[in-house]
């Protein structure tokens, strides 16, 4: 509440040397430590299988963790779980809301768990409706809501009780583009307006790029990089030319791969070369003027460039340069034809 | 407090879901039903057998049965519900926010209590108008009620346990399927003791379906009734109760933690 006091406390989520070793032995998260400041955007960005869900379970108490220490709000996890539940709103990644029941009495049956009641919650409700446009289809069966629309009930229904620290499983994923734009201009406004911590997770690079104001890149359970999108680009320090090519053979395999690394590497503008599975992902200053040169180089050779993709640094480069992997989902304008989602259970 | 309003809350949803939704409320009736009408009219003369209480209809002796028969295969069904919760992700969606932990439980085998006595009633009435007469009175027919209503908490508890454990409707679905017919023949829902060969009465002396008939048989009979029948029959129920619901309780608990 009172600024003052929150400029000398600790951060709002404080986590060390987190571990979450799940009863078959999978080690879903190995030692992962992080602080969220008060009124932060803060997010995880991984691919498949990263342990961002894990680590979610574990921070909103639904799971317990293996070892290390956490707080939320200065309450520890074990010793106080019920003080951590009444301030923390959790949407999962899996949609969940009670088909049977009406949207207002989905989000009705949320605000009576933490315990509110009358007309207070009343009013809460009714505008949390009209804010996720479900004001309409709020006496229709959430069964029956697309996709989407039960996300968006279901992200209403976490906010009922005011949270101070919202947890985020890829909010998302699934939604349309223009849902998608209304989401995140939504939670930008429950962030900066309402300064409510947001804890995000996401596999969109874009998400992250767009509305984290800090963010871990987090990869087989480990924390591979931190700091705020900018200077975690800025790291990388130079453009990305993504090149593929094959040989006048027409072959495009490993060998002609290491062949034009060899020749790529010897450039003196390239600051590093790194495998991105079709091709090579080549860092270089100034990459409008390396592009010529590159050409050039390739010219005396009997490798021949395919294309050639000229890039300002995003994370993606960020998450090679540190995994050597691709984060490699359908990025954002792939997804436009899953209009209808959820539901994956049934 | 919070637990009595929790519960309340979690019984109303559950209400609200049984009756928009009303199969599981009439899928176990089926049974019965087809008991009631058929059973009793293929059986009707099974009373002129030497061994049969005297002056009393097939019709009156396997009512109770078929009441008991519905309350165990309709409780068998309870877990399918916390199985859906599970895996839709509300119950995590509920533990995530303050609701008090035993709320989810109770909210749960209140909501079967209902179902079950509703059930019964159902029954009752279609048997009261084949010619059923309960002996012993509005105290008596609140008393059935109320054991009947009880017996079907105690193997809720079993459902809710294997619901928890297998994570799979199809197996609580099964095992009750499977469960139901042995028990109820190798009782004396249906034929009184001395109709088995012996083996099998010492099935049906130990098998819990027989005390809660006989209870509730005692109860709508003329001159069956006695307090300490019935006394025991609910001491009986309640240990089954127990061992169930301590099951139940840490089954759930390994969830919830
Ligand atoms: N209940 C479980 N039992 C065993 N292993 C699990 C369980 N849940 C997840 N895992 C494993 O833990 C790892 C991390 O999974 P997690 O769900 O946290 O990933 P994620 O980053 O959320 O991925 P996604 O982007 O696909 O949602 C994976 O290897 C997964 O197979
Ligand atoms: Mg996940």
């Amino acid at each position: 509440m009172s600024n003052t006091q929150s400029s000398v406390s600790r951060p709002i989520i404080d986590v060390k040397d987190l571990v979450e070793v799940y009863a078959d032995g999978t080690k879903a998260v190995d030692g992962v430590s992080f602080n969220v400041e008060k009124g932060e955007f803060f997010g995880f960005l991984g691919p498949n299988g990263a342990g961002k869900s894990t680590t979610i379970k574990v921070l909103t108490t639904l799971l317990r963790k293996t070892s290390g220490s956490i707080s939320i709000a200065g309450y520890d996890i074990d010793k106080d779980p019920v003080a951590i539940r009444k301030l923390i709103g959790v949407q999962s990644q899996d949609t969940s809301v009670d088909p049977e029941l009406t949207g207002r009495e989905n989000m009705i049956l949320q605000g009576n768990l933490q315990q509110m009641h009358g007309k207070e919650l009343k009013e809460r409700v009714e505008q949390l409706l009209e804010v996720v446009g479900l004001k309409d289809a709020a006496d229709k069966r959430a069964g029956r809501y697309s996709g989407g629309m039960k996300k968006r009930l279901d992200l209403a229904s976490t906010l009922v009780h005011k949270p101070t620290v919202l947890f985020l499983d890829e909010p998302t994923t699934g939604l349309d583009p223009q849902s998608r734009a209304t989401v995140w201009e939504y939670l930008e406004g429950l962030n900066k307006k309402e300064g409510i911590t947001i804890f995000l997770t996401t596999q969109y690079l874009e998400e992250a790029d767009r509305l984290c104001e800090r963010l871990c890149i987090v990869d087989s359970g480990k924390i591979v990089a931190e700091g705020t999108p900018s200077d975690l680009k800025r790291e990388i320090g130079a453009d990305a030319i993504s090149i593929s090519m094959k040989n006048k053979q027409g072959r495009s395999d490993e060998t002609v791969k290491a062949a034009a690394r060899e020749i790529v590497s010897k450039m003196p503008e390239v600051v590093n070369v790194l495998d991105s599975g079709d091709g090579l992902t080549i860092y270089a200053k100034e990459g409008g003027y390396f592009i010529p040169e590159l050409v050039r180089a390739f010219d005396k050779t009997d490798i021949a460039l395919v294309s050639i993709n000229l890039s300002t640094p995003s994370l993606d480069d960020v998450f090679l340069k540190h995994t050597g992997k691709r984060i490699r989902v359908e990025e954002l304008v792939k997804d436009t034809t899953s209009g209808r989602f959820g539901g994956r259970r049934r | 407090m919070t637990l009595l309003f929790d519960t309340r809350y979690l019984f109303v949803r559950s209400l609200k879901k049984l009756f928009r939704n009303p199969i599981l409320l009439f899928f176990s009736l089926f049974q019965p039903i087809i008991f009631l009408v058929l059973f009793t009219q293929l059986f009707h003369s099974l009373n002129l057998l030497p061994g049969f209480p005297p002056g009393v209809s097939y019709l009156e002796y396997a009512s109770a049965g078929i009441l008991l028969q519905n309350a165990f295969s309709s409780a068998l069904q309870s877990g399918t519900s916390i199985v859906e919760d599970l895996n839709s992700g509300f119950l995590q969606k509920m533990l995530v926010t303050q609701v008090s932990r035993p709320a989810i439980l109770l909210g749960r085998l209140t909501t079967d209590a209902f179902r079950v006595t509703v059930q019964s009633a159902i029954i009752l009435c279609l048997a009261y108008v084949l010619g059923f007469r309960i002996q012993t009175g509005v105290l008596g027919l609140l008393l059935i009620l109320f054991i009947v209503a009880f017996f079907g908490l105690a193997w809720s508890g079993i459902s809710l346990a294997l619901g928890l454990r297998t994570k799979s409707a199809e197996t609580v679905f099964g095992i009750g399927a499977f469960l139901t017919f042995p028990l109820l023949f190798m009782s004396t829902a249906l034929v009184p003791v001395g109709f088995m060969p012996t083996w099998m009465q010492s099935v049906s002396n130990v098998n819990p379906i027989s005390y809660a008939v006989n209870a509730v048989r005692d109860l709508s009979l003329p001159n069956y009734f006695s307090w300490s029948a019935e006394v025991s029959a609910l001491a009986f129920i309640a240990g089954i109760a127990v061992v169930t619901m301590g099951i139940t309780l840490y089954l759930f608990k390994k969830v919830v933690s």
